[in-house]
């Protein structure tokens, strides 16, 4: 009698303890993984860019001029000087020209020296790009 | 001009010019690139350090290096013309929030704090903020906005709205970005907040009128700082907008801060204590309204408490407008003097000069002086002739004259802050309702 009464305890806690082993695989079988969602670029457009044509290279640069053009850059006045004279002391066949740029900025324009530069200048260096 | 030329840049700013080259069309140009700093460096240091010294990236003469770019043929590459189509990739992405939470991060879309993911949905919610067109163009956007250094990028109201979203913005709040974000009639380029410049420099706003209490701006203690939703969320997503929409931000390339600025993240966003202010608000001062809504936009070195001034003598007996002269007086020559003064050192100043035109007008500060500031140095006698001609003096930004006194914070103590930002523009924010 004590032996079907404890069987039948065991087999009911069996039965309940599958009952809650296959309803939590359930809850977790039911368990969307996360969702995905689609969102918006947060970038503005950027410009198309028009190719530009280099200038041709020179042969060599005997007898040729070189304007070296400073923008004003802190400091950029000793540089750019000792720049033109490494030119005369090392390669005296090669002119080399310290042009001040006029106006403030590194954006500032200087018509004037432009248009020398046009007409005069062989080749050009610029500085200071900080 | 059909002259081949080559810039003198320091190689640190390799990145970025190999970028800037690009963008005007130019990939090859060849640029000399040299050891840096040259600024505050003598004579002997740069004809040691530069002249004969070697490119740092090739390790190479410098002056070697300038012959040959002068005399070696052009390559195809750098023969190739035409045009270069972009766009700005996906319009959208797929994925759950962590992996696009992880994707915006990676594409340097955020400011490294997580965010609100722009969904369409909210993005939409966001829109209910502006009547106008989700595709209206509201301006062109760079990382620096003097002159065409660096390439625009243009956006829509939806964009601004994108970035609204992602900084954890309100739909009401949508106007004042809109209107921080719109281009200046002047040069029809927008203001971005976080500048190119290896200074370090940080944007500022000003907002007055009646939405400052509509969308619940704090100008009382802490108002300058991150202790509101409204001024918190406005002053990132103005950072948010110029990584976006103007490409700004990006070390190496479009940021070049040498030493940084923590400001940057959420800018400074004072919304003025009217209040409480004995003077006319600042956008009244502009030739607006009283209770107008209008946001005023500026850019400098930042403000910190006037306490850490030595002239701000401490004692029972202070002379505040005398200690903002002294301060204006120490301020550099880019930005001038910007002034955030707490209501009771308000009611000093006010105490003193029935107005603040009056009060700039005694503080005007002493003549530029730029000692050193790209001065010709005098030659000496053992220099190469070439060293010898003269250079032109440079004239001055102008910022000294620029002074700005704002109104804001608490009145619990005589604390207040001074800087240097310099004023750009005010613009009526609900003209972007």
């Amino acid at each position: 009698m004590n032996r079907h009464i404890s069987a039948a305890i065991i087999a009911v806690l069996c039965l309940g303890f599958f009952c809650s082993f296959t309803s939590l695989n359930d809850q977790a079988q039911a368990a969307p993984a996360e969702e995905k969602i689609t969102v918006l670029t947060p970038l503005g457009t950027p410009p198309s860019i028009k190719l530009k044509n280099m200038a041709p290279r020179l042969d060599n640069l005997k007898g040729k001029t070189i304007y070296i053009v400073d923008n004003g850059y802190p400091s950029s006045d000793l540089l750019l000087t000792e720049m033109a004279a490494w030119f005369e002391r090392e390669m005296p066949e090669t002119k080399a020209l310290y042009k001040r740029k006029g106006g403030f900025g590194f954006e500032s324009e200087d018509p004037a020296l432009w248009a020398e530069i046009k007409e005069k200048a062989d080749a050009v260096i610029i500085g200071l790009g900080h | 001009m059909g002259i081949p030329a080559t810039a003198i840049v320091l190689a640190e700013f390799y990145e970025q010019e190999k970028e800037k080259a690009l963008q005007v069309g130019m990939p090859g140009v060849r640029t000399q690139w040299i050891k840096g700093p040259v600024w505050a460096k003598t004579r002997e240091q740069l004809r040691r350090d530069v002249i004969e010294g070697n490119n740092p990236i090739s390790g190479r003469p410098v002056m070697q290096e300038i012959f040959e770019k002068f005399t070696m043929p052009l390559t195809t590459e750098e023969k190739r013309t035409g045009e270069i189509k972009r766009d700005r990739g996906p319009e959208t992405y797929t994925g759950t929030p962590e992996e696009l939470q992880k994707l915006f991060l990676e594409k340097r879309f955020t400011d490294f704090l997580p965010i609100v993911l722009p969904t369409p949905e909210r993005v939409n919610d966001m829109l209910r903020g502006t009547s106008h067109d989700p595709d209206e163009i509201v301006g062109k956007m760079s990382p620096t906005n003097t002159g065409d250094y660096f390439e625009y990028w243009t956006f829509t109201v939806r964009d601004v709205a994108v970035n609204a979203v992602m900084a954890g913005c309100k739909p009401e709040y949508l106007p004042i970005l809109l209107a921080i974000a719109s281009a200046d009639p002047r040069t029809g380029n927008s203001k971005e907040a976080i500048s190119i410049s290896d200074n370090g420099f940080v944007g500022a706003l000003v907002i007055n009128g009646n939405i400052r209490d509509e969308i619940g701006l704090n100008y009382e203690v802490g108002a300058v700082g991150p202790y509101a939703h409204a001024n918190t969320t406005i002053g990132r997503a103005w950072s948010l907008m110029a990584i976006n929409l103007g490409n700004c931000g990006k070390v190496g390339t479009t940021y070049m801060g040498v030493i940084g600025n923590p400001m940057n993240l959420i800018n400074i966003v004072i919304a003025e204590n009217e209040e409480k202010s004995p003077f006319k608000p600042f956008s009244v001062r502009k030739g607006f309204e009283k209770g107008e809504n209008v946001v005023s936009l500026f850019e400098g070195w930042g403000i910190l408490s006037a306490a850490n001034w030595a002239v701000n003598r401490w004692g029972t007996e202070m002379d505040y407008p005398q200690i903002m002269k002294d301060i204006a007086a120490q301020q550099g020559f880019l930005f001038g003097s910007c002034f955030v003064l707490s209501p009771p050192i308000a009611n000093f100043v006010k105490a003193r000069f029935g107005t603040i035109e009056e009060l700039e007008e005694w503080l005007a500060p002493p003549p530029p002086q730029m000692p050193g500031f790209a001065k010709p140095k005098p030659a000496t006698e053992g220099d190469a002739p070439a060293a010898k001609q003269p250079a032109p003096k440079m004239p001055a930004f102008g910022g000294f004259s620029n002074t700005s006194i704002i109104v804001t914070g608490g009145s619990n103590n005589n604390y207040w802050s001074a800087g240097g930002l310099r004023y750009s523009r005010s613009i009526r924010i609900d003209d972007w309702r």
